[in-house]
């Protein structure tokens, strides 16, 4: 064998057989249907009554999605526990504030710095771990005035302006950034899980040994994963300051990070979908939950312990099993996200 | 000697004392039953408040609520096992599902405990009042206190271990869970009987602990922070490494503190562990997957 030979087996990269997995291809009519969708329901509910309200509150569950999708990447199909999302949202938010609070950046060109500050802050700790989410906090809190903001972080933001449109011309504009963040962050997060890299991450989340003894290089792929989940958290950071025209210390809140986690947990964590449809549900019902006041947390407490422990595939492969039942027009292979808190049961197998 | 440092030592101490009291509860329970208990601190807030309602309402001495607070922590702690950590051991996914389940646990304690009691800070009155001075540091009983009962828990605990019968079987399940019980040792009893240990420890650093930090719903929060970072520093599952890790982590805190300003020392524990933590993946006395306990 040539060394040309043996050096273009060296770089070459693992293929994934196409044919073999059809449902990695999504139909391109459920896409083309999806954007469609996104793009034209704002101009058909701004014509209603409650329409601007709904939607800002899609506008929030672009962003929330877009977190809980990253952290679900973590902690879902990488299983590994990190409580620095919420940091990292902060560090995009408080880079992109900055710039345009103290530097005078234009926000558009300021939300695309946030995600790489972002990015280097969860490498540069090496491990996102609550180590750095308090480190986060008390920089937050207390460090330097012309920084952060002070004790109450950066209340003064100039916003978004889209030329000069105002009332909900802009609204419908915020909603288009946001759905813009939200498709891209979708999209990528897809392609990764559905990657070499992202088998090789579910691979070490459920047998570390047998994975690296395969040949997975666990720190580069743990780094890549962290920078991917850091990039877009970042990015929904960014965006959400100048969205709210600042951002407070308050986003360290204990409930924030609840939120959150219920949204992976009720969704499904390790599933695709799980996060998104976790979020819809938990903003959907805090609308009506809010009434309830300090109930709510118990409900959302007591919810959360009891799906971890007696549905912890959440409400995701529910949905996907009545699809397949009912609608599916033939039947699918098997998925590849299996729940990391409920793997397949192979004692029944053998 | 200055009392600067005098201040800085007696506050290591005593923050070494009272994470250690912490981190010896939430040690046990990972190096027994894998399970890294995120209610740890709900069970603190549990025992504290079950020992403010028998000392304001009940108008009974705070030496009979210790008891009953400790008591009702243990209870707690071994509810949840029944409820929601049993189910589900032996599953696959168990660390999972337990951990989230946990984080649930401990929100819907914090509300319930607003609910019932109210969000203001209470105060519980301290076991032995008074104070002396050493060259200026006022020194309180109550923390001379915490310091002795904390060291004897932690031998008390380490005899247990070596030397009772159940101690053995606890070590058993925590190295073999498959071998301890083709012994006929009753894993899941054992499971419950660790849990409610950990969760006496846990009542009782709440109530010796609340005359200092006061009470309110929400604070075991920071106790169990300060005590996981503690257990990781020393390395999950290791009683020695606890002990260690609370004492080195306190004096270095406390010196922090009095040298160079309270801001500086949340960020300066932090990278202490952040560095740590390259240097020694699994902490101080962490053995990884082979021994524990």
């Amino acid at each position: 064998m040539s060394a040309q030979a043996a050096g273009a087996v060296g770089v070459s990269r693992p293929q994934l057989d196409q044919a073999a997995a059809p449902w990695r291809r999504p139909s391109i009519w459920a896409i083309g249907g999806g954007l469609a969708a996104g793009i034209v329901l704002p101009l058909l509910l701004v014509r209603i009554d409650i329409g601007t309200y709904l939607i800002t509150l899609l506008i929030l569950f672009f962003v929330q999605a877009v977190v809980a999708q990253s952290w679900n990447l973590i902690m879902g199909y990488g299983g590994i526990y990190s409580f620095a999302q919420v940091a990292l949202f902060a560090v995009g938010g408080w880079t992109s504030g900055v710039l345009v609070h103290s530097l005078g950046w234009n926000p558009f060109l300021a939300i695309l710095i946030s995600p790489l500050v972002a990015v280097v802050a969860a490498l540069g700790t090496g491990l996102p771990t609550l180590a750095f989410h308090e480190l986060a906090r008390v920089f937050a809190v207390t460090g330097p005035r012309f920084i952060s903001g002070g004790g109450y972080g950066l209340v003064t933001v100039q916003t978004f302006q889209f030329g000069d449109a105002i009332g909900d011309q802009r609204t419908i504009y915020l909603y288009y950034l946001a759905g813009l963040i939200f498709a891209i962050a979708t999209f990528v997060i897809w392609r990764v899980i559905h990657s070499p890299l992202g088998v090789a991450m579910t691979a070490l989340r459920d047998s570390e040994t047998y994975a690296v003894s395969r040949g997975i290089n666990q720190f580069r792929v743990r780094l890549v994963l962290f920078a991917i989940s850091a990039f877009f958290t970042g990015l929904a950071g960014g965006y959400s300051t100048h969205y709210n025209g600042g951002i407070s210390t308050t986003i360290f809140d204990f409930p924030r990070i609840i939120d959150l986690l219920a949204m992976i947990v009720i969704g499904g964590w390790g599933t695709f979908g799980g996060p998104i449809l976790g979020a819809g549900i938990v903003i959907g019902l805090n609308q009506y939950l809010v009434a309830l006041g300090d109930y709510q947390t118990l409900i959302l407490g007591l919810a959360l312990a009891g799906i971890a422990v007696f549905a912890p595939q959440g409400l995701w492969p529910l949905i996907r099993r009545l699809y397949e039942n009912y609608l599916a027009p033939e039947p699918l292979a098997p998925a590849v996200e299996v729940s990391p808190a409920a793997p397949r049961d192979t004692t029944e197998e053998l | 000697m200055s009392t600067q440092f005098v201040q800085a030592v007696w506050g290591g101490i005593l923050f070494g004392s009272v994470y250690g009291l912490m981190a010896l509860g939430l040690t046990l329970v990972w190096g027994a039953v894998r399970l890294l208990n995120l209610a740890h601190g709900a069970i603190f807030v549990v025992g504290s408040y079950v020992a403010f309602f028998v000392v304001s309402k009940l108008n009974l001495p705070i030496l009979v609520a210790l008891p009953i607070g400790v008591l009702a922590a243990a209870a707690f702690a071994y509810l949840m096992h029944l409820i929601f950590i049993r189910p589900v051991i032996g599953k696959p996914g168990f660390d999972n599902s337990t951990l989230i389940a946990t984080v649930g646990i401990s929100i819907a304690v914090s509300a319930a405990a607003i609910l019932i009691f109210n969000p203001e800070y209470k105060v519980i009155p301290p076991i032995i009042s008074g104070n002396f001075t050493l060259s200026d540091v006022q020194i309180t009983k109550q923390g001379l206190l915490v310091i002795g009962t904390s060291l004897a828990l932690f031998a008390l605990v380490y005899l247990f271990l070596t030397y009772t019968r159940r101690g053995m079987a606890i070590r058993a399940v925590s190295q073999q869970q498959e071998a301890a019980s083709l012994m006929a040792i009753p894993v899941v009893r054992t499971y419950g009987m660790v849990i409610a240990i950990s969760g006496a420890l846990a009542g009782l650093a709440g109530v010796l602990l609340s005359p200092f930090f006061f009470l309110n719903p929400n604070s075991g929060f920071n106790p169990m922070i300060q005590a996981l970072i503690v257990t990781i520093f020393g390395g999950l599952g290791s009683v020695r490494g606890a002990l260690v890790a609370g004492f080195v982590l306190g004096i270095f805190e406390s010196f922090v503190e009095v040298y160079y300003g309270v801001a500086w020392a949340q960020p300066g524990v932090f990278l202490l562990i952040i560095l740590m933590l390259i240097v020694r993946p699994n902490g101080l006395f962490g053995i990884g997957e082979v021994r524990r306990l």
